[in-house]
């Protein structure tokens, strides 16, 4: 069974449809890339399916629960957790203490019990910083536990963002464009956070422009154009794909490719 | 990795000292202010801590939540009123003054949050404005309830069970006492799970949701509990001085309040305290300076807001993180200082929040 399903979702903008009728499925354990160009709609699609925004028409159904009409937190609590294009990371605070907002969605301690500093509450504040070490040393980045966001350079600040992610324990996780500004090294260094977060448990779906990086990847590649659903398939069957070609190179011969 | 720690741990010690001998100060106070105006000083003194105590809810909602409020008056007031309606009117006990003025304000914060909080920036800041100037007519135009523009007189001291409250040393120690308990809460409160998602909201609304925060809920509770500070600062104001009029929950009193806030800074607790004893001794600069002469003072008191709107200005163009931020930066250079030749530190193991 598939974990995610995405059936006939349409997002429009006034007079613009920037997601039209789109459908697909995330098979359980698998790494799925969203590609197209730029304004296909990738980043309208990870909005509706995640709480951000509503499609005007169309179901997501994770785990059999319907995620449309949910507010962001509780679909991040129903265990699908999201990075954003441009990272949305708490400058002034310190690294772990970014990961450590992502336990949120997992422990409960509110302001009356922690006002009181009843010893649970203690042991859950311990225990969550412990996680948010583990997942620093899992995305490497426990050199810069105690150093805040702000300092830290962009390609790392992505990999906070997945971490912090992971933090809410998610069974799905959706990426917008991770490798966005990395360097070669660094991208190296995000498809092995990848895989690790894959071999974890976690579903992952991506959107991403590297075209490298996807086809490394993806177990499967579902491509937009202008919000619509041009192909979806493997990568060996995307690369060869004319539609694709077409709508990533315009109408030119295709000698040219 | 040890020497970071060693110095962690000396650090919570300096700082636990640094509290427990304020603590000591603020207590033992009383005990030396004697002479012909100790009457008058300690209720100077008793106001501070009646500042204190809004000012530190407010700086759990603007501080750390990044949310501005200017109509914190008005649960100053709603407070002050339900709390000597029940222990004048009704003839109830004190504590249950307070217990209403806890209720009320709680409701008030609620019904006021609710619909609000979806605002954002200067959308909410017009709201509570609004907020406020309904409220002060209120305390007008409900004569029956609040004694109207005359006011409301009659208030009986606090008092618990048979004890009252009845000299000026032990209304000073029963408002300081509430609100240090104040502060001791709202320190366990940004230092825990709740403060973390505070500052994750006021760094980044969507970073928050996407990690799981209830953005809404978070503000309203955020929000109640700095109405609720005020509430229970009204209560005692309104039990300390047995009279309660409209004048003095204004707009202006509201923007006294932000005053204090900015000042003290964002992401601290101590700042603002701080910044609340420095403002409300501004009004009142005979306390400090003993020998002034009454056509100074009248000169200040009459300029009072001109002072508090040049302090503002002077914080956000010249100490944009206020008395927190500036404590911040002197105390990274001293523990700089300390730790550098052992190399081990860079003075960033430090956590975020500063009580």
């Amino acid at each position: 069974m598939s974990l995610l399903e995405v059936r006939e979702v349409t997002r429009r903008f006034g007079g613009l449809t920037a997601v039209d009728n789109v459908s697909f499925n995330v098979p359980e354990g698998e790494i799925c890339a969203v590609i197209g160009p730029n304004g296909a709609g990738k980043s309208t699609l990870f909005n509706c399916l995640t709480g951000f925004d509503s499609p005007d028409a169309g179901t997501v159904t994770f785990a059999g629960r319907e995620l449309v009409g949910m507010r962001p937190d509780r679909v991040v609590r129903a265990g699908v957790a999201r990075t954003f294009q441009n990272t949305q990371l708490f400058e002034e605070m310190s690294a772990r203490e970014n990961v450590m907002v992502g336990c949120h969605a997992k422990t409960r301690a509110g302001f009356v019990s922690t006002a009181l500093r009843l010893p649970w509450t203690v042991k859950e504040e311990r225990l969550a910083a412990e996680d948010a070490d583990r997942l620093l040393r899992l995305v490497g980045l426990e050199e810069w536990r105690d150093a805040p966001a702000a300092d830290m350079p962009h390609g790392l600040r992505r990999l906070l963002e997945i971490a912090r992610a992971l933090a809410t324990q998610p069974h799905l996780m959706l990426l917008d464009e991770p490798a966005a500004g990395l360097n070669n090294s660094e991208t190296e260094a995000l498809a092995h956070a990848l895989y690790r977060i894959r071999d974890h448990g976690a579903t992952l779906v991506v959107v991403e422009h590297d075209m490298g990086l996807v086809m490394e990847v993806s177990d499967q590649i579902v491509v937009l154009d202008r919000g619509c659903k041009i192909a979806e398939g493997p990568p060996r069957l995307i690369q060869k794909d004319p539609e694709v070609i077409r709508a990533y190179l315009g109408e030119e011969d295709p000698e040219d490719v | 990795m040890s020497g970071r720690s060693l110095n962690i741990s000396r650090f919570l010690t300096v700082r636990a000292a640094i509290v427990a001998v304020l603590l000591l100060v603020v207590a033992v106070l009383p005990l030396f202010v004697t002479g012909t105006d100790a009457r008058y000083v300690l209720k100077v003194l008793t106001f501070v801590g009646i500042n204190v105590l809004i000012v530190t809810g407010l700086a759990l909602l603007f501080g750390y939540a990044g949310q501005v409020s200017l109509g914190h008056a008005a649960f100053y007031g709603l407070g002050a009123y339900a709390s000597a309606y029940v222990t004048a009117t009704l003839g109830m006990p004190w504590f249950v003054g307070l217990a209403a003025a806890i209720a009320v304000t709680a409701l008030g914060g609620l019904a006021l949050a609710v619909p609000s909080l979806r605002l954002r920036g200067h959308y909410l800041a017009m709201a509570t404005l609004g907020f406020g100037e309904i409220m002060r007519i209120v305390f007008v135009e409900a004569s029956s309830i609040t004694g109207g523009p005359d006011g409301f007189s009659g208030i009986p001291l606090p008092s618990l069970g048979s004890f009252v409250f009845a000299t000026p040393q032990s209304i000073y120690w029963l408002v300081w006492g509430v609100a240090a308990l104040a502060i001791m809460i709202s320190y366990n409160i940004v230092s825990g799970r709740p403060g973390r998602s505070m500052r994750a909201l006021h760094g980044s609304e969507l970073g928050a949701m996407a990690s799981g925060v209830d953005l809404v809920g978070l503000k309203v509770r955020v929000f109640v509990i700095s109405a609720v500070f005020a509430g229970v600062a009204g209560s005692l104001y309104a039990a300390t001085v047995g009279f309660v009029s409209p004048s003095t929950f204004t707009f202006h009193f509201s923007v006294v309040l932000v005053a204090m806030a900015v000042l003290g800074g964002t992401r601290s607790l101590a700042g603002p305290a701080a910044a609340a004893i420095l403002l409300t001794l501004v009004s009142f600069p005979d306390i400090v300076l003993p020998g002034l002469s009454r056509d100074i003072l009248a000169v200040v008191q009459d300029w009072e807001v001109d002072i508090y709107a040049l302090v503002i200005i002077l914080v956000v163009l010249f100490l944009p993180e206020g008395i927190a931020g500036a404590g911040r930066r002197v105390l990274g250079l001293l523990r700089r200082g300390v730790v550098e030749p052992s190399g081990s530190d860079s003075g960033t193991g430090q956590r975020g929040d500063e009580a």
